[in-house]
């Protein structure tokens, strides 16, 4: 017992001084680095990246800030922006509202030109207001909750669509189909409550019927009950807006019990795990998603670029920032100086037509003009695109 | 669909419900009749017996193939491999408990739940597993009402399983022993009959129980999950008790009338699917309030 004490002791002293050790690295590198930004802003031009490199989310700001750098790489090869090359600096967010306000302070205080990320909504918030007061213009990628829309003070553009848009999308497509009567099911949280609610509300406004609403238990794996009463009220199309786990047990036994209309699923349930509980009763279910780079028929060389420099697939926000680090540089060649007033300006009137992810322009609010969800269909025991 | 047609489809989907109650309930009933014990570990043993049923058929299908055949082949040797467990479970967690205070035991069983379900976490990493039966999607169209080939099965394979149970109780010597054990435990043991051994056999019996439903609910729904167990559990000692808990009919009832309550919780008008639970639960409550000892239980007066 005593030995194991000692080493543990001796352990914890090894780390503290080992931590210690790193500390000074750690700011050594950050004044080395925040150096060389500055030497950098005066003979070209540097444009921030907010993303989460560290902490839970590593690997999708990661993900993030490769897709930033395989854009500028092509801009740069392109003869840059205003005739300057572009560089870039990063700040780590880690998906933490305290952490990302310190790495948004120090990329204000570095002299870029502009920023491009944002991952995590709740770590994004908090920088709004830094980045509005150092009028420094902000191309939010990934993080969309409708939350940021009233905190921005003009500066920051949403490219991703938010969750009023997959709503906009379903409707759509069940418009697109025909659909005039719908059943909702949800799974009693707030999450799919929501989805499920503003489709009600948007369905019945453009004077459809929905036929019925349902919830099931999280966790049930009987919804037979559930299952007849939308056979009864017979609705063209069902439409889940929780999770794929129990979505799938449904999706199955609404199929076995014969129902043969239109089965769609929100963005919680476009996993591939759904083909392992629905099995082939998956086949022909609609998703809406996000985009992601396999299903954008203009990203294919973007992939394969994407591969070969960093070698593997890009993660779900990648073409995302890719679109946000282009139509960053593309706004400040059309203000045709680096005057932040003029890339907001550039910004906010943005026809941007070479994204990965579709066209980008905006609404009064600075969101996304257009809802950027797609439509995924399940073939073959994956998702495809659908037509 | 009339309303008729609904009634009745609500009836099949709550017998179907119910036969799975009833199974697992009877574990719960048998266990408590003999030694007191609220084994809530149970739900897990279900969850055991979809996967033990489930690694079987994986072993079989090449030779049986994967439709009705396989399934029944593979849930008997789930009901005994899962039966066996039930023992083994008894032997190291229950057996050194059975004198000590009651709460002990209970928070024991609490235990052995989670060392199950953490299991079947750490061996299949949290993910669904397809169960890999193919049973088809055949049935009876009786107008507007839908009966599938699988449901009859299952319910009848219910049935059976509960008769013969009852068969084995009511007909047998150790159904016999099992009967003296819970009613007085030391008597029996001064009239000699090997009391331990009782209590393995009704841990076997109700395991295996479970085990069948386990399978057959891997089979039924497509799909097996670590956690598939814990509501099911909850709602089977639900039944179990709104049966009356120690009583097997009672077990078989209960489960029964739970199945049929929760689809027909989803009936009424105006309030709908979101409150079936709701309705269900406070039909236990007035069972709780107006009959304490459940539909069938027998009230129990403590002999000094």
């Amino acid at each position: 017992m005593v030995g194991g004490k000692n080493i543990l002791a001796m352990n914890r002293e090894g780390f503290a001084r080992m931590s210690f050790l790193l500390q000074k690295l750690a700011a050594g590198l950050v004044l080395a680095t925040s150096m060389s930004a500055y030497a950098a802003a005066q003979d070209s031009m540097t444009i921030g990246l907010l993303v989460p490199t560290s902490g839970s989310e590593a690997t999708y700001g990661q993900d993030m800030a490769n897709a930033a750098e395989l854009a500028l790489e092509e801009i740069n090869a392109a003869g840059g922006v205003l005739g300057q090359q572009v560089s870039t600096i990063v700040g780590d967010d880690a998906c933490d509202p305290q952490q990302s306000v310190n790495a948004a302070s120090k990329l204000a205080s570095s002299g870029v030109v502009g920023v491009v990320g944002g991952y995590c909504s709740g770590a994004t918030l908090p920088t709004l207001k830094i980045f509005a007061d150092a009028k420094i213009p902000f191309v939010i990628a990934a993080a969309n909750s409708t939350q940021l829309i009233p905190a921005n003070s003009g500066n920051a553009f949403m490219i991703n669509s938010t969750g009023n848009d997959q709503v906009a999308r379903a409707l759509e497509y069940f418009n697109s189909k025909g659909v005039n009567t719908i059943a909702l099911v949800d799974q009693g949280d707030a999450y799919s409550q929501d989805l499920a609610n503003l489709t009600r509300q948007r369905w019945e406004e453009s004077g459809k019927t929905v036929a019925t609403s349902e919830t099931v238990n999280k966790g049930e794996q009987d919804y037979s009950a559930v299952v007849t009463s939308i056979r009864s009220a017979n609705p063209d199309a069902v439409f889940w807006t929780a999770y794929y786990a129990d979505g799938g047990l449904l999706i199955r036994q609404l199929r076995q019990a014969g129902y043969q209309g239109i089965i769609a699923v929100g963005d919680g349930s476009n996993s591939p795990e759904l083909f392992n509980i629905a099995g082939s009763s998956a086949e022909g279910v609609i998703a809406f998603s996000n985009p992601t780079a396999e299903f954008l028929p203009n990203a294919k060389a973007f992939v394969d670029s994407y591969t070969a420099k960093f070698g593997h697939a890009p993660g779900p926000y990648a073409p995302l920032t890719y679109d946000g680090t282009k139509l960053l540089a593309s706004a400040i060649e059309e203000a045709g100086s680096t005057d932040p007033a003029a890339i907001t300006e550039a910004l906010k009137g943005a026809e941007f037509t070479e994204g990965l992810a579709g066209d980008i322009s905006f609404t009064d609010e600075n969101t996304l003009a257009r809802s950027n969800f797609i439509v995924l269909e399940g073939k073959g025991g994956a998702w495809a695109l659908a037509e | 669909m009339a309303l008729t047609d609904l009634v009745l489809q609500q009836l099949v989907n709550g017998l179907v419900l119910g036969s799975f109650y009833a199974l697992v309930a009877l574990g719960y009933t048998m266990v408590f009749g003999v030694v007191k014990l609220l084994n809530f570990a149970h739900g897990e043993v279900y969850m055991v017996g979809g996967f033990a049923g489930f690694v079987v058929l994986s072993v079989v299908s090449g030779a049986l193939g994967s439709g009705w055949t396989a399934v029944a082949f593979s849930m008997v040797l789930a009901m005994i491999g899962v039966g066996f467990l039930g023992v083994v479970i008894q032997r190291i967690a229950y057996q050194p408990m059975l004198s000590a205070p009651r709460l002990s035991i209970l928070i024991t069983a609490l235990a052995v739940s989670l060392v199950l379900q953490n299991s079947i976490l750490g061996a299949t990493g949290g993910r669904y597993v397809p169960f890999g039966a193919d049973l088809g999607f055949g049935g009876i169209n009786l107008g507007n009402l839908f009966i599938s080939h699988n449901q009859i099965i299952l319910v009848g394979t219910a049935g059976v399983l509960m008769l013969s149970l009852e068969l084995f109780i009511s007909r047998t010597q150790y159904g016999r022993a099992m009967r003296a054990v819970s009613i007085d435990k030391d008597m029996c043991r001064l009239m000699g009959i090997d009391v331990n051994r009782v209590i393995a056999v009704t841990f076997f019996l109700g395991s295996g129980l479970a085990a069948a439903a386990g399978t057959m609910a891997g089979a039924y729904y497509g799909s097996l999950w670590y956690f598939m167990g814990f509501l099911i559990g909850l709602k089977a000692f639900t039944a179990a008790v709104i049966g009356g808990i120690g009583s097997i009919p009672g077990a078989m009832l209960g489960g029964l009338i739970l199945g049929l309550l929760e689809s027909f919780g989803t009936m009424i008008p105006g309030v709908g699917s979101a409150w079936k639970d709701v309705f269900s639960f406070s039909i236990l409550i007035l069972v709780l309030v107006f009959k304490p000892t459940g539909l069938l239980g027998k009230s129990e007066q403590e002999r000094m």
